[in-house]
């Protein structure tokens, strides 16, 4: 499955109304919120259909899943969006993660743990909020929110340290550019390994620079390590690859296109998460050219100090 | 004292809805400590053991709790079983600690539940280590989950 869609869904006494954008989305947040009211009522609605009561639009069916039988209930499930409630053991299942990777439905986890298996973008994870009654029926209205917002930093930050979680060019790129600059590189060598880092380096000033794509399952504890400390920050675009697409090193009219709409462009079934969408995109429009892009060294052409400087402006200048 | 197994821990109940449904008495919902977590985490007033005044959803049954209330419910109750907290939500992190006040009780996390920015005392059952604010919690726990 491929691109965006919004979601209604309302009774009597409740109105929800959230956009799914990629294969995996997380609810999380306070007791309380109306997760599991959210998906009874999608149960209840694919039971019943409009005879429960519940009015429903999406352009894709909605369906839960639960129970003992997840896998042969999977299995008959196509072009859906599969809403999964906690208190499910198997979510944290390799057997799961690897049904997610093969599948051509979307997922929406109500989960607070944070399931390493699955590469979720950090960009996905949501609360929901009441926000008041909506319009003259005593219906109250729920909505999401993005539960790790952009991460901003007011003040210059200047680290002593960055933290990559790229091992080969993406590494490769910030070891270069430090030689006008004042920070240690250090490849985290995956990132399961980032809060092992930060912990080691508990009294340093350190940015981290990790692939937002697939980084969900590890912000439950990184940000709450970076929230502790005033001398942590963290900057998560989608991957690197997306950051050099990003900068006007490739100028490309149709890049722009994919890039404002990446969602529209990545087929789930292909990509697990974007930031390998983004890797092959790379590749694709550097082909044959000099700036011919390799994940597992990066190409002399992006040391180039005005290529490194175009790349570079795509972090928050407070950042650097 | 509040003792945390974090990780993975095959004896807890990870499903804490569907053992409260089947479980649950119906002074559990009247006693004092369920009201006030009833009235403080799901904004809800107990009128009787079948009643519960919801300000969205109307009158419900205790069925219709929120998981993290029904979880806080079961640990303050059923002191000899190991509960899945992660299905408790931040909002519900003080009432942990005051039962762990009143009793020794040992729940299962799988994620940092946030415990405020005040002193508070944990056992880390993992490696049996005492931990006092968020700092150390965050520290010990980060390398559990």
């Amino acid at each position: 499955m491929r691109g965006k869609y919004l979601i209604t869904i309302k009774n009597n006494v409740l109105r929800y109304q959230f956009e799914i954008r990629r294969n995996i989305t997380i609810i999380r947040g306070d007791s309380a919120t109306g997760k599991t009211t959210l998906i009874d009522m999608i149960r209840e609605y694919y039971d019943n259909g409009e005879q429960s009561g519940i009015i429903l639009q999406c352009k894709k069916t909605c369906v839960v899943l639960e129970g003992r039988q997840w896998k042969v209930l999977l299995e008959n499930i196509h072009d859906s969006i599969i809403f999964i409630d906690e208190g499910n053991r198997f979510i944290t299942t390799d057997e799961f993660s690897s049904a997610v990777k093969q599948s051509d439905n979307y997922y929406v986890i109500v989960t607070r743990e944070g399931l390493p298996n699955l590469p979720y973008s950090t960009e996905e994870i949501y609360g929901i909020k009441n926000s008041g009654k909506y319009g003259i029926l005593q219906q109250t209205y729920q909505e999401f929110y993005r539960i790790y917002g952009d991460v901003k930093n007011s003040i210059q930050f200047n680290p002593d340290i960055i933290i990559v979680e790229d091992s080969n060019a993406g590494y490769e790129f910030f070891e270069n550019a430090a030689e006008d600059r004042v920070w240690e590189t250090i490849s985290a060598g995956g990132k399961s390994n980032i809060y092992k880092l930060l912990k080691k380096f508990d009294n340093k000033k350190i940015l981290v620079i990790a692939d937002g794509a697939a980084f969900g399952p590890e912000m439950d504890r990184v940000m709450k390590k970076i929230n502790l400390s005033a001398d942590k920050a963290i900057f998560l675009p989608e991957s690197f690859e997306w950051l050099i697409l990003k900068s006007d090193v490739i100028r490309d009219k149709a890049l722009e296109e994919v890039l404002d709409n990446p969602g529209d462009y990545i087929e789930s079934r292909e990509y697990m998460s974007w930031e390998r969408f983004f890797t092959a995109l790379l590749v694709d429009k550097t082909k044959d050219t000099y700036l011919s892009y390799s994940k597992s060294k990066l190409n002399e052409a992006y040391k180039n100090k005005k290529i490194q400087q175009t790349i570079l402006q795509e972090v928050p200048k407070q950042l650097l | 004292m509040l003792k945390i197994i974090f990780g993975n821990c095959e004896n807890a109940i990870y499903n804490t809805s569907v053992y409260f449904k089947n479980t649950y008495q119906d002074e559990w919902i009247t006693n004092g400590l369920s009201v006030e977590m009833i009235r403080d985490v799901d904004k809800s007033v107990v009128v009787g053991p079948h009643m519960i005044e919801s300000p969205v959803l109307g009158a419900i049954t205790p069925k219709e709790l929120s998981g993290g209330v029904k979880t806080l419910i079961l640990i303050s109750k059923e002191k000899s079983k190991i509960f899945n907290a992660s299905t408790c939500g931040d909002n519900c992190a003080k009432w942990l600690l005051k039962i762990g006040e009143m009793n020794d009780v040992i729940v299962n996390l799988r994620h940092i539940m946030d415990f405020g920015k005040g002193e508070f005392e944990i056992e880390v059952l993992n490696n049996h280590q005492i931990v006092r604010n968020m700092k150390e919690l965050v520290d010990v726990a980060g390398a559990m989950i």
